[in-house]
């Protein structure tokens, strides 16, 4: 579904991702790990256009997306749910959502989305009214993530949704994450954390210093030794 | 406007061929700088000026040049209505070797270039600047050529004093010398012929809003029956928009500076105001004559009175020339400092005798349905005159 | 009187409020200050002027002025400020300095130099009484307009989908563009919008001023500035609150400041626009922006 080839990716002079090649399968999970600074959050910023790639391809669905802006990527139904969650703090919840669905569909069908998300958080519900800059950390993720689920992507990029949520927090956003899986969505992870990751991923892909160092099934991964020295601290 | 097209063109040719002029200069050739505003806030008035300045060197080059001996190159540099801007072009026209120096309808801009023509004797003359303090300012190079303020002013006292007037509010700004002192030139002959001031207020030009002035005024314990303003471009309409608005139907004075069309079109909102002119163009005088050639000059009629007065300087400067028998600039000052009783378009100007600021004829003028109406025409009399 | 000086307050302020939001607007997507939005006030008087030589009636006149001051920013996003989309804050000011520039050339040369007297109809000059108290009707309308202006702009900045991407864009434009809004089209209606604000204050100004002239935007769009920094730059709230801060103290000072002191009274506004500053930093009402990590 997703295919990322040769991905390099430059700060001025810096070059923050030297080279990627990775590729998602329709329905699957894969996790992207590794140390901060490795480029994972680089990667999947190139891959919904908010970060221009110095060279390589990202192609979706067959079609290059490569250089296209960031709302044109979106249309075509893959949504980052950026780190830090970057809710819309001045906004109601209400107005959050309706904006993660307001140009995908009719507004009618935009309201049945929002149905759907309320069913699926029920917290949002409560919370429809308030700003979203009052909501906790966990809240904000859910937000966050319905947000992105508004306009019905097919495919989901999350970019460490357990970043600075308490561990109970942290099982809940995993359960969903597996949640969202079942019901069909394609699921590109970023994540720190290696053991979490590698537990719900079909796949993964290490990478260290901009450069893929590993890749193979979660399985595998989490048997080798050197994401076990590495990450697993074991 | 195509006019200002005109002009600037006209500006840019005289800078090429200015320069050309230099290395092929010519001992029958005088160059005359026009430091003048071809934009901002003082186009509206240099510009006519600068037009029957223009009008009236063709004329006298079509006949051998200034005394009939001396072909005028006009070099014209854009000030941009900056003072000091001025003084920078007026510099490069004192280097391209201008022999006479013509500045802005305004003191502080011409006072800068002054200061640089001063040092080198280079006779100045204002193009319709009208502040009496203006020549003081520089020193004997310098020439106001239009009604000073404190003449306008007595003129304008005059006229309210022989309606009945009784007493007046002053509406002055601190921005200008003319719009600082030409309404307290008006009040001092107003009080001495037994006027009241019964209120001042100021305003800052390019204020937007009159509206706490306007309150004042309608406060007073003891009403005006007259408003004095030098106020102009773009203030007048604003002020006198928001005065009417107000349900306040005092009249208003003002003198030159809202003798022009912007304000003309302001139509029933100016009806009753009264304001100056440098004459008055009655059938079978040499303004309507004047009138007649400029227009077919410049195809258009002029503006105001700013054009024949531009017209007149060249006059006046012909007449030098003609007296001083030579193109050297002190000769030429001295000369025309010396000029008594020369027959202009407009009447009689006299420079003996005075600190250079002209004694001439003041038109009073009244709108009227859209049209500015002669009152009369009269020269006040140097003893009621407020001393600078 | 003092009523009479509260209402003039109150004028004054609200068309600098509608000309502080038209700026802050800008800001707060873009983060440009557009000093040339005082030539969008411009433009639409020469328009209001155009419509009334050729004989439009007056609200039709003031119906195309206004919309013309609305396409002129439109235009100018597409023509002068596109091409520097991510320029720094600095070059951006720059540009709008030079578009700002060139515009008054243009209306000096192409038009004229000199203010061109825009009659305002009859009416306009008239004042209600009631008892030994009067109101202008120019004072009343530029109340009542920008109060409706105020409003409007509230609801559809509250209720619009649009509106509601715009307010979210002021706080983090990339995630809006993640949400699959084209950032053209929040950027084009934000220009839209200041440039229907500058139209609508451009009326009112005429409409006290009687006349356009090629520098009449330059003292507006400083004062539209010193008001939205009060405010806090970037907070549409807080140039409404701005402007009419900035209107009361004005009118205020005005009225009540001595001859003497009276060439003084800019310097004291804006001394007083330091207190505020120093008081609080960001401005009366601070703009909500992201945390970015």
């Amino acid at each position: 579904m997703l295919s990322v080839e040769a991905l390099k990716i430059r700060y001025g002079e810096v070059e923050a991702v030297r080279r990627v090649d990775l590729t998602v399968d329709s329905g699957e999970i894969i996790a992207l790990v590794g140390a901060n600074g490795a480029g994972k959050s680089s990667t999947l910023g190139a891959v919904a256009g908010l970060v221009p790639a110095a060279s390589g391809k990202v192609i979706f669905d067959g079609a290059d997306i490569t250089g296209l802006a960031p709302e044109a990527i979106a249309r075509k139904g893959v949504a980052l749910v950026p780190e830090g969650r970057r809710i819309f703090a001045s906004l109601t919840v209400a107005d959050n959502l309706r904006l993660g669905g307001a140009v995908h569909q009719p507004a009618a069908e935009a309201r049945l989305r929002e149905e759907e998300m309320l069913e699926l958080f029920p917290i949002l519900r409560r919370y429809h009214r308030v700003k979203g800059g009052n909501l906790s950390g966990g809240e904000q993720q859910m937000l966050a993530i319905a947000r992105a689920l508004m306009g019905k992507p097919r495919m989901i990029l999350l970019d460490e949704p357990s970043l600075g949520l308490a561990p109970q927090l942290i099982d809940t956003v995993f359960d969903l994450i597996a949640e969202l899986r079942r019901k069909g969505l394609t699921i590109l992870l970023v994540e720190q954390n290696v053991a979490l990751a590698l537990e719900i991923a079909d796949r993964a892909v290490v990478l260290a210093n901009g450069e893929v160092v590993l890749a193979g099934t979660a399985k595998e991964l989490a048997s080798s030794d050197l994401v076990r020295q590495a990450y697993l601290g074991a | 406007m195509p006019s200002l097209y005109r002009l600037h063109r006209a500006a840019l040719c005289a800078a090429v061929f200015g320069i050309a002029a230099i290395s092929t200069s010519s001992a029958e050739e005088i160059i005359i700088g026009a430091a003048t505003a071809q934009t901002g806030g003082l186009a509206p008035y240099d510009q006519p000026a600068l037009a029957g300045l223009r009008m009236s060197l063709d004329e006298l080059n079509a006949k051998g040049g200034l005394g009939g001996k001396y072909t005028v190159k006009l070099l014209i540099k854009d000030t941009r209505s900056d003072t000091a801007q001025t003084a920078t072009v007026a510099q490069e026209l004192i280097d391209a070797g201008a022999k006479i120096m013509i500045t802005p309808c305004d003191a502080d801009p011409s006072i800068s270039a002054g200061q640089l023509t001063q040092p080198l004797g280079i006779p100045t003359l204002t193009l319709c600047g009208s502040a009496p303090v203006l020549t003081g300012a520089v020193g004997d190079v310098m020439f106001g050529t239009y009604p000073a303020d404190n003449v306008q002013a007595t003129a304008v006292a005059d006229f309210a004093v022989s309606e009945g007037k009784k007493k007046v509010f002053l509406l002055t700004s601190p921005d200008s010398t003319y719009t600082a002192n030409l309404p307290e030139y008006f009040g001092k002959v107003f009080e001495k012929k037994g006027g009241a001031i019964v209120g001042r207020g100021t305003f800052s030009m390019g204020q937007p809003d009159f509206s706490a002035e306007i309150t004042n005024i309608k406060g007073l314990a003891d009403k005006p029956d007259l408003i004095m303003t030098a106020a102009y471009e773009p203030d007048f309409p604003a002020f006198i928009q928001q005065l009417r608005g107000a349900g306040v139907t005092i009249p208003v004075y003002g003198a030159d500076a809202i003798g022009t069309p912007t304000i003309k079109a302001l139509g029933k909102l100016v009806d009753g105001v009264v304001y100056t002119a440098a004459g008055y163009a009655e059938p079978g005088s040499k303004l309507e004559a004047f009138n007649a050639a400029f227009t077919k000059y410049a195809g258009h009629a002029p503006e105001s009175t700013y054009e024949v007065n531009g017209y007149e300087i060249a006059l006046i400067l012909d007449q030098a020339v003609k007296t001083a028998g030579s193109d050297d600039p002190k000769a030429i000052r001295d000369a025309i400092a010396g000029l008594k009783d020369f027959e202009g378009i407009t009447g009689k100007i006299t420079y003996a005798g005075t600190d250079r600021m002209p004694l001439r004829p003041v038109a009073l003028m009244r709108y009227e349905g859209g049209e500015g109406k002669h009152v009369e025409t009269l020269i006040p009399e140097a003893a009621d005159v407020p001393a600078p | 009187m003092i009523a009479q000086q509260i209402i003039n307050a109150v004028s004054l302020g609200g068309v600098y409020a509608l000309l502080a939001l038209g700026l802050a607007i800008v800001f707060s997507i873009v983060g440009l200050i557009n000093f040339a939005h005082g030539e969008l006030m411009t433009l639409s008087g020469y328009a209001l002027l155009a419509s009334l030589v050729l004989g439009f009636p007056f609200p039709v006149a003031v119906l195309v002025a206004v919309s013309c001051g609305a396409l002129a920013a439109v235009a100018m996003e597409r023509i002068a400020f596109r091409p520097m989309r991510g320029a720094s804050v600095t070059s951006l000011l720059l540009t709008s300095f030079a578009v700002s520039s060139l515009l008054k050339v243009v209306f000096q040369n192409g038009i004229s130099a000199r203010p061109q007297a825009v009659a305002m109809p009859g009416w306009m000059t008239g004042a209600f009484s009631f008892g030994d108290f009067t109101i202008g009707v120019g004072p009343s309308i530029s109340i009542v307009v920008s109060a409706l202006a105020l409003i409007a702009l509230e609801v559809f900045l509250r209720r619009s989908v649009t509106g509601t991407a715009m307010r979210a864009a002021a706080e983090d434009f990339d995630v809006v563009r993640l949400m699959g809004i084209p950032a053209s089209r929040i950027i084009a209606t934000a220009f839209l919008l200041s440039g229907l604000l500058a139209g609508l204050a451009a009326m009112l100004w005429v409409a006290q001023r009687a006349s356009v002239d090629p520098l009449m935007g330059f003292t507006p769009v400083l004062k539209a500035f010193i008001a939205a920094v009060v405010g806090g730059l970037g907070s549409l709230p807080g140039a409404v609150a701005g402007g009419f801060l900035l209107g009361i103290i004005e009118v205020l000072l005005q009225a009540t400041l001595p001859g003497a002191i009276a060439p003084y009274r800019d310097a004291i506004v804006l001394s007083g626009v330091i207190a505020v500053l120093l008081v609080r930093p960001q401005g009366l009402i601070p703009a909500v922006r992201a945390q970015r990590s």
